[in-house]
């Protein structure tokens, strides 16, 4: 009972001065480094992210650094990776569904106002000539050369061009020039063309800076031009709260919009007006998301569609492959039979075989024009069906392909069953005159209902959620005619899911996350009844 | 049962044969025609099951040669059949071994070692476990973007990255492991430790010696989830060279470029030795998947 | 060799939710004591031992071994060495391993390691199994491995759990002498666990008799004493029924004069008896429990048959060298031991005669009255 606890921590207790310093040294630096990384984060607008990252953090330095958390060294590996990879995106899944982030809103807010500030326009009447002159490996000299004759010359700079390693975007910074006056081009030729284009990406980063503050930046291969920001922050002097921008071309303003997620144009009286301004940001939008799954009839009819075939499918599934599971268990169990153990093993093949294989066979061989089971079914019968454009068809292949896919599962789990029914009860029943299919129906299948019901729940779940199969058999298709989203008439609400996040122009991530939300509530109602029947507190 | 039978026993034998063979022949029929297929010409020829001009040419393809057709002209192999191969082992075996570990450890906790949370745990990870991991693919995508932003090896498009979200599946093993330590004597353990081992020294010296069958259970199983594990690869990878074959294949019978006999010899050439690890493992394997399910 | 001191300890695995499991023993083992902790499933002797060998912790209280307090001392620093009543030999090694195990963890140099398994095996007779497996033993050869191995740690106090229970009736008296033997020989301080009294008679030097804690029990230690003290002195009614086999019968009564020397007791069956107790703490009319042991009662033509007990056969065993008849006395079971050649037909009826100086007598609470003279049967 407490045995273990208290040798751990009598085990904790004797630490050399040297590892004991090395071991706070050890955690002072990895604290740190992530507190660095933790601000950074929050900086950017990575609230949950960052806070997700500081306790873990935090929980995995106090478990490996405190005597009375030894125990709680052994699992939180495990407990911290189940943590981040499946507590944390069902969490962000659930957020995400009352948020309307999306394709089109995709994101936060202070990188929205950052890319809007960062928006620049060119004053068109000050261009300037251009021309790059080399200065050593990877070194330049830009030369410019205004209308009226007056020349600008930058000192050596580094110009190089990014490789072919990932470069993170955040790292491409501007490269800031100062120009200085020049009365004469450099004596050496200008670069050809071919180098300008070959340096093209490195000098549109390039700010060159006039000695008067006027900022240039690169309008075309042989011209720069002065640049202004496109939009400022409305000074509080004028009334502004730090939210309202102005565009310097057109002195509009502009503020976001908390409720669509966009900047929107501002009316002098501050109302809203226009449409949003791309880039959009995410934005809280409460219960919308499920309010559209409910009532908005372009997405309910779908949904319910399709909530019903995943019952529907689910159900079967269970049902044929745990009929004929049972009932070649209970053949290949039977001991008069020859060559039990190589039906076994054949029987076995069709879950010995990667599904994502096997489906994609039978997507083939399925195939209305070339597949091999058309071609044998017209010969036979003469009749080509449309496996996959007919509706009916297509389901009947679904579960055609699962059971297929599922019996040897429920026939292993029936067989290690079987050999817990003590062989008395058959000679018991023989002796009452009963016969083999009596035996099957009033012996094995009572007894193996009771042990198998929380798997078959658990094979029910998995079939609820059954991805890969209609992902790679059918997509979800034929379509559903008429949905406002993706959605086809074999889709589940996985796949349904799938489509409205990664599928079509949308790419709606809260309504597939509202969708799945709607899942895990029933896929956990689901699990917490298997707990209830497996008793899984019961003492052991 | 060593009962005296009815005469009729000789009928129902012979009617169980005869049902067990048709069944067969009506489940294995799609894997011997892909084998078939994979030595047909071409990729929509029709034919016998034995084909009657069989030819290596998707073979080739699959491994990687070049071929020549009527025409004289030059056909590269479609996808790199092996190298999406090799990247399925290299991820499945990796994040096999780390799982062993990971489940491993938190097994042991959960058996011999008491602590606040035990209980909750162990039944959050129940419920948990039955959660998909395609219903929170947005959240997957979005935390490996963040990740790649502060830590790029771990990120999108990476194996390492691939890997790490595979870590998140260990409630099932953390059962199985629990259970088959729950069955060791417990004075072995405590016996080591008057011996004056250390917990970790017993943990590792007593009872994983004597755990080795059941932990080659759950490799196999990581294993062969890995393997065949697919929407989540197909999220995170994104270059052709990276994908797993569960991701790569499906390109294969894309309807604008149908590759029916190409992707035959691919399903067979890659698919044979999963089968077989499979077939191999099946006698611990069913052992382990009863115990991890009846196991309550 | 070291001696062991525990003070008021307290053993519980829930404080404030669950009841004690020990509380407030006192025990004082001597250098050389073999101790044996005996008790009915259920009573915390085992414990009580894993308590001593750092297995479970102490609630509160202390623990001495060799003058130094061990509460929170790490089992291997403790001197200990313990045989399971599993064995837990571990099965992936050989015997040779099994026994070296420990010495190897304690880096122990590999030249004393191999002299110390060699002795150790050499006295246990363990030399041809040295490159067995475990699975490859017989049960007494796997109990012979166990008690190897802690032989070969040198402890200073030997713990055995309940060591003989795995074995079959014929073995486990001939390991019972072998362990008597060694202990004679070794002189190492024993405790061994045990829920068989005859194995605590047999071997003890002095006997625990540990009971399953009441309700509001002040400690569920009956009795630390030697073996006979415990046999011919219980403390209370426990002791008294656990120690001694055949069990002791109980009869009800009340006391009708108390003495310091001889006190008539009233019976509920109607029937007065003198026992030679010393009751003069109680009053006349206290309900008692008199106690007498089977082996103790003598027939009727034995001039030491000073009282009479009369009851009706129930069935009677003749086992060759003696033989019980079972009676019922005013609803109570009773058992006497007799002359093998005395008849007992069923549904008789059948006098039995108590000498004074072989009753018990217990008040209500359970607690003995001194007895002021000791019965031997010649």
């Amino acid at each position: 009972m407490a045995s273990a606890a208290a040798t751990g921590q009598g085990i904790a207790a004797p630490v050399r001065p040297a590892a004991h310093w090395l071991k706070w040294a050890i955690i002072g630096v990895i604290g740190l480094v992530n507190l660095y990384a933790v601000t950074l984060m929050y900086i950017q607008g990575e609230t949950i992210f960052a806070l997700v990252t500081l306790i873990l953090v935090a929980t995995g330095l106090y478990v490996f650094a405190a005597p009375g958390a030894y125990v709680h060294r052994y699992i939180f590996p495990g407990v911290a990776t189940m943590f981040i990879f499946i507590v944390f995106p069902l969490a962000y899944t659930i957020w995400i569904a009352f948020t309307n982030y999306s394709a089109t809103n995709i994101l936060t807010f202070e990188r929205a106002r950052a890319y809007q500030l960062s928006q620049s326009f060119q004053i068109a009447d000050q261009s300037f000539d251009f021309a790059l002159y080399g200065a050593g490996t990877n070194t330049y000299r830009l030369a410019l050369t205004a209308a009226d004759g007056e020349r600008f010359l930058s000192p050596p700079v580094e110009l190089r061009v990014p490789g072919a390693g990932p470069q993170p975007p955040a790292s491409t910074a501007a490269i800031e020039v100062d120009l200085l006056p020049a009365t004469a081009p450099p004596a050496a030729e200008p670069l050809p063309i071919k180098d300008l284009v070959r340096l093209r990406g490195v000098l549109q980063e390039v700010r060159a800076h006039l000695p008067n503050h006027t900022d240039l930046r690169m309008s075309g291969l042989r011209q720069f031009s002065a640049i202004r920001p496109l939009y400022q922050v409305l000074p509080s002097a004028q009334g502004g709260d730090g939210l309202i921008l102005v565009n310097q071309q057109t002195k509009e303003r502009i503020a976001p919009d908390m409720r669509s997620g966009f900047y929107r144009a501002l009316t002098p009286e501050g109302e809203f007006t226009g449409p949003g301004i791309a880039p959009g940001f995410s934005v809280f939008v409460g219960w919308k998301n499920f309010l559209r799954v409910l009532t908005d009839p372009g997405v309910q009819g779908p949904f319910l569609q399709i909530f019903g075939w995943t019952l529907t499918f689910s159900l079967l599934s269970v049902i044929f492959t745990l009929a004929i599971g049972m009932v070649l268990a209970a053949l290949v169990q039977w001991e008069s039979l020859a060559g039990r153990g190589l039906y076994r093993l054949l029987l076995i093949l069709p879950y010995a075989v990667p599904a994502f294989i096997s489906i994609l066979v039978f997507r083939g061989l399925f195939n209305q024009n070339f597949g091999e089971i058309n071609v044998l079914l017209s010969q036979l019968f003469g009749i080509k069906p449309a496996w996959f454009n007919d509706p009916t068809l297509a389901r009947t292949m679904l579960l055609i392909v699962n059971t297929w896919l599922g019996y040897p599962y429920m026939m292993i789990l029936c067989m290690g069953l079987l050999k817990a029914i003590p062989s008395d009860l058959y000679e018991a029943a023989a002796m009452d005159g009963s016969n083999f299919i009596r035996d099957f129906f009033s012996i094995t299948v009572p007894l193996l209902m009771k042990p198998l019901t929380p798997l078959l729940i658990a094979s029910f779940a998995f079939n609820f959620n059954n991805f890969v199969l209609v992902q790679l058999l059918t997509e979800g298709r034929p379509d559903i005619i008429g949905a406002q989203t993706p959605a086809g008439t074999t889709d589940l609400l996985v796949t349904y899911t799938y489509r409205i996040a990664f599928e079509g122009s949308g790419q709606d991530y809260g309504l597939a996350s509202a969708i799945a939300t709607l899942i895990f509530i029933m896929v956990g109602v689901l699990a917490l009844i298997n707990i209830k029947i497996m008793r899984v507190d019961r003492p052991t | 049962m060593a009962m005296v039978q009815a005469k009729s026993i000789i009928y129902r034998k012979l009617a169980a044969h005869a049902f067990l063979w048709a069944w067969l022949a009506l489940i294995i029929f799609p894997l011997l025609m892909v084998i078939a297929i994979s030595f047909r010409t071409g990729n929509f020829a029709v034919g016998d099951i034995i084909p009657s001009h069989p030819t290596l040419d998707h073979w080739r393809l699959a491994l990687g040669m070049s071929i020549v057709d009527e025409s004289g002209r030059t056909i590269p192999p479609p996808f790199p059949v092996l190298l999406w191969l090799w990247n399925s082992i290299k991820v499945a075996s990796v994040s096999a071994v780390l799982i062993v570990a990971l489940s491993t450890t938190c097994a042991y906790a959960f058996a011999r070692l008491r602590f606040g949370g035990r209980s909750l745990l162990l039944k959050a990870m129940l419920v948990f476990q039955m959660f998909p991991a395609v219903l929170a693919l947005v959240a997957y995508y979005a935390l490996f973007s963040r990740i790649s932003d502060y830590f790029p090896p771990l990120g999108l498009n990476t194996h390492p990255g691939l890997i790490f979200a595979y870590l998140g599946g260990i409630a099932l093993h953390v059962w199985t492991i629990k259970g088959y330590f729950e069955t060791i004597d417990k004075s072995l353990e405590e016996s080591a430790t008057l011996d004056g081992a250390s917990p970790w020294q017993a943990f590792r010296l007593i009872l994983l010696p004597l755990s080795v069958p059941i932990l080659a259970v759950v490799f196999i199983l990581a294993f062969i989830t890995a393997i065949t594990e697919y929407p989540v690869a197909s999220i995170l990878l994104q270059d052709e060279s990276k994908l797993t074959l569960a991701v790569g294949s499906q390109y294969y019978l894309n309807p604008q470029e149908y590759k029916w006999g190409d992707f035959a010899a691919a399903a067979v050439l890659s698919g044979f030795p999963i089968t077989l690890v499979f077939l191999l493992a099946q006698r611990w394997l069913v052992g382990g998947l009863t115990a991890g399910g009846v196991k309550g | 060799m070291a001696d062991v001191k525990i003070e008021h300890l307290v053993k519980n695995y829930q404080p404030g939710v669950a009841r004690d499991v020990l509380r407030d023993i006192n025990l004082d083992i001597k250098e050389g004591d073999f101790v044996v902790f005996v008790g009915p499933s259920g009573c915390g002797k085992s414990t009580l031992l894993r308590a001593i060998a750092g297995l479970d912790d102490i609630t509160s209280g202390d623990l001495f071994i060799g003058g130094r307090r061990m509460n929170e001392v790490p089992p291997v620093e403790r001197g200990v060495g313990m045989v399971f009543q599993s064995y837990a030999l571990y099965p992936h090694m050989t015997v040779r391993e099994n026994l070296a195990f420990g010495l190897k963890i304690k880096k122990v140099d590999k030249q004393t390691a191999r002299e110390r398994v060699a002795q150790a095996s050499a006295m246990l007779g363990l030399d041809p199994f040295l490159e067995r497996k475990p699975k490859d033993l017989s049960g007494g050869q796997r109990q012979r491995v166990a008690i190897g191995r802690a032989l070969v740690q040198h402890p200073a106090v030997f713990l055995l759990d309940e060591p003989l229970s795995n074995l079959d009736a014929a073995l486990r008296v001939k390991t019972r002498i072998e362990l008597a033997r060694m202990h004679e020989e070794r002189g190492s301080t024993t405790i061994y666990v045990t829920h068989d009294q005859v194995e605590a008679m047999t071997l003890a030097t002095r006997i625990a008799v540990l009971s399953p804690l009441a309700e509001g029990a002040a400690t569920n230690l009956e009795q630390f004493g030697p073996p006979l003290d415990l046999y011919h002195e219980p403390a209370n009614r426990f002791v008294a029924g656990f120690i001694g086999s055949p069990k002791m019968n109980f009869l009800g009564g009340m006391i009708e004069a108390p003495d310091a020397r001889r006190t008539r007791i009233k019976l509920d069956t109607g029937v007065s008896i003198t026992a030679g107790v010393d009751t003069s703490r109680a009053h006349p009319g206290d309900q008692v429990e008199v106690g007498v042991r089977p082996e103790h009662t003598v027939l009727l033509d034995d001039p030491r048959a000073d009282n009479r007990i009369t009851g009706t056969v129930l069935v009677a065993e003749h086992l060759g060298a003696e033989t019980f008849i079972y009676l019922d006395v005013g609803g109570k079971d009773f058992t006497v031991k007799v002359r093998p050649e005395t008849p007992g037909t069923a549904r008789s009826q059948f006098d039995i005669g108590v000498p004074t100086d072989a009753c018990y007598l217990f008040d209500a609470q359970g607690q003995a009255f001194p007895r002021t003279e000791r019965f031997t049967r010649t």
